[in-house]
């Protein structure tokens, strides 16, 4: 579905990507694991397009045809179902809770199926429900982050790139999150998921792959990789 | 109320109303690309100018009102495309000074085109009357002009808390990123952000000729200028504090000259700018502003 080939991303001066190259299976659920500034959210960012590609490419195949990322708007990748939640959530504080949510049915033309996404986005968080109408702003960091993952939703996904969805939530909305994160990859939605609670993406990940300093250095099942003394150590706070 | 002090209201409001419209668009455009655009006087002189060709030509008023909305719009959008667009991502002191740029380059071309001779500039005969509302009489002209604004800018709440692409327009001016991570097409979003608040801005400048009955090439300064302090006082970026920012500053110029001795009168800008200077050291994000985001 998704296929990263020797992609290089500089960010100003710093060479910030180098030469990664990986793939996501339909159907699966991929996990990129790292230290901070390894290079996560620049991969992330680059496959949304809103940041440049100095060289590689990367291949999005959905619904029978590909496109290449590197050359898309980030208009036209949401609208070929690949779609981010991004870190910090980033809802729109000033908008209502509906209004963010038709903002992320902003692609999509068919009301009725708006309406319908929008009623399932509710069954899924009741809260948002009744926080229709309040600001974003003043919602609580887990209703926020409720919010962003339905927003992301409403675009109709096919692929859903998550950016540290459990940073700064109570364990409690994190085990939520989680859980929701398994329904949606149930549903058939393939996700690719940035993590820094390495033990729990491990955890429901089919693939893993940890990054350092902007390479992929390791890659695995999630099980082979939770085994991984390295990776025990490094990432899990494990003693070797 | 005396006579004395409703006419002033009255001729305050009209003010107001022209302010109002120029510094709405001015806070649209700041807020969606972060940008103080001193051109954006000028499309007040533009739409001056293309009402009097409009006259000239034998167009009536009423459809002269939606070309001079069309005109700014075309025009707004034409400056967006043609010189804001590629700068975009530069330093805000490039694209400031880019909009000085605009703005001078505009002035010139009209006083070349134009020549700098002012133009009369005359409503029709009865809007130019004065009616008698329960004793007191006022200006239609400055009624016409409130009434309009008002309709005017209802029509732009409308617009923009209750369809699509307004929704679209406040999530772009408050994080452009995550706009762009929804698929929203954010070029299109800023044009017409553009494209209304210029039109905005060219009808105040119809409305500037039949008050004032003269226009001339750099009419588009001093609106462009009071738009700004307008902006200032009720909180930049936000459109309902620009609306009113340019209403209290209307007021505020007219209640002044009518309030102080006459000797004082001819110092009204420095009383204007006097009561900028209050607000700001009172409540430096604006009276109006909902956060402390970063303002002009």
């Amino acid at each position: 579905m998704l296929e990263i080939r020797d992609l290089n991303v500089f960010r100003g001066a710093t060479h910030v990507l180098k030469d990664v190259a990986f793939a996501v299976d339909e159907g699966s659920l991929v996990a990129l694991i790292g230290a901070n500034g390894a290079g996560k959210s620049t991969t992330l960012l680059t496959l949304s397009g809103l940041l440049p590609a100095r060289s590689g490419s990367i291949l999005f195949t959905a619904g029978g045809t590909t496109i290449d990322l590197v050359q898309s708007s980030s208009e036209k990748i949401v609208r070929a179902g690949l779609v981010q939640c991004p870190e910090g959530r980033q809802v729109f504080q000033s908008l209502s809770v509906a209004e963010n949510l038709a903002m992320g049915a902003y692609t999509q033309s068919d009301k009725a199926a708006i309406k319908q996404t929008t009623e399932h986005v509710y069954e899924l968080f009741p809260i948002l429900s009744e926080r229709a109408h309040i600001a974003a702003g003043s919602l609580s960091g887990g209703e926020q982050m409720m919010l962003a993952i339905g927003r992301a939703l409403l675009a109709k996904p096919k692929m859903l790139l998550l950016d540290e969805p459990s940073l700064g939530l109570a364990p409690q909305i994190v085990e939520k999150i989680f859980d929701i994160i398994e329904q949606l990859k149930a549903t058939g939605v393939t996700i690719l998921l940035i993590e820094q609670n390495a033990a729990m993406a491990l955890d429901i990940a089919d693939r893993a792959h940890v990054m350092e300093n902007g390479r992929i250095v390791l890659s695995g099942t999630g099980a082979e990789l939770a085994q991984n003394d390295r990776v025990r150590q490094s990432y899990l706070g494990v003693a070797a | 109320m005396s006579q004395y002090l409703f006419q002033q209201l009255i001729n305050g409001l009209a003010l107001g109303s022209l302010y109002a419209l120029v510094a709405i668009g001015f806070s649209m455009i700041y807020g969606i690309v972060r940008l103080i655009n001193f051109a954006h006087g000028d499309l007040v002189m533009i739409g001056a100018f293309s009402t009097l060709a409009l006259v000239s030509a034998g167009v009536p008023w009423p459809v002269i009102l939606i070309f001079v909305l069309a005109i700014g719009a075309l025009a707004g959008m034409a400056i967006e495309t043609i010189i804001f667009r590629p700068m975009r991502g530069a330093s805000p002191v490039t694209g400031f000074i880019a909009t000085l740029a605009v703005s001078i380059a505009i002035q010139n071309s009209a006083l070349m085109i134009l020549s700098g001779q002012p133009r009369n500039f005359l409503f029709p005969a009865f809007m130019r009357q004065r009616i008698e509302v329960s004793g007191v009489n006022a200006s239609l002209t400055d009624l016409v002009i409130i009434v309009l604004t008002l309709l005017l800018i209802g029509g732009l709440f409308l617009v923009v808390y209750r369809t699509k692409l307004g929704t679209a327009m406040r999530a772009t001016a408050e994080n452009l990123m995550a706009a762009r991570l929804m698929g929203v097409a954010v070029n299109r979003t800023i044009l017409a952000a553009f494209a209304i608040g210029s039109a905005l801005a060219a009808v105040s400048g119809l409305f500037w000729g039949g008050k004032f009955g003269q226009i001339d090439p750099l009419l588009g300064f001093v609106p462009g200028l009071k738009a700004f302090v307008a902006c200032v006082i009720g909180g930049v970026g936000s459109i309902g504090g620009a609306m009113l920012g340019g209403y209290i500053l209307g007021l505020a110029e007219v209640l002044f000259v009518g309030l102080l001795p006459q000797e004082f009168s001819g110092y009204r800008d420095t009383f204007v700018f006097l009561l900028l200077i209050v607000i700001l050291l009172v409540k430096p994000s604006g009276l109006f502003a909902r956060n402390t985001e970063e303002r002009a």
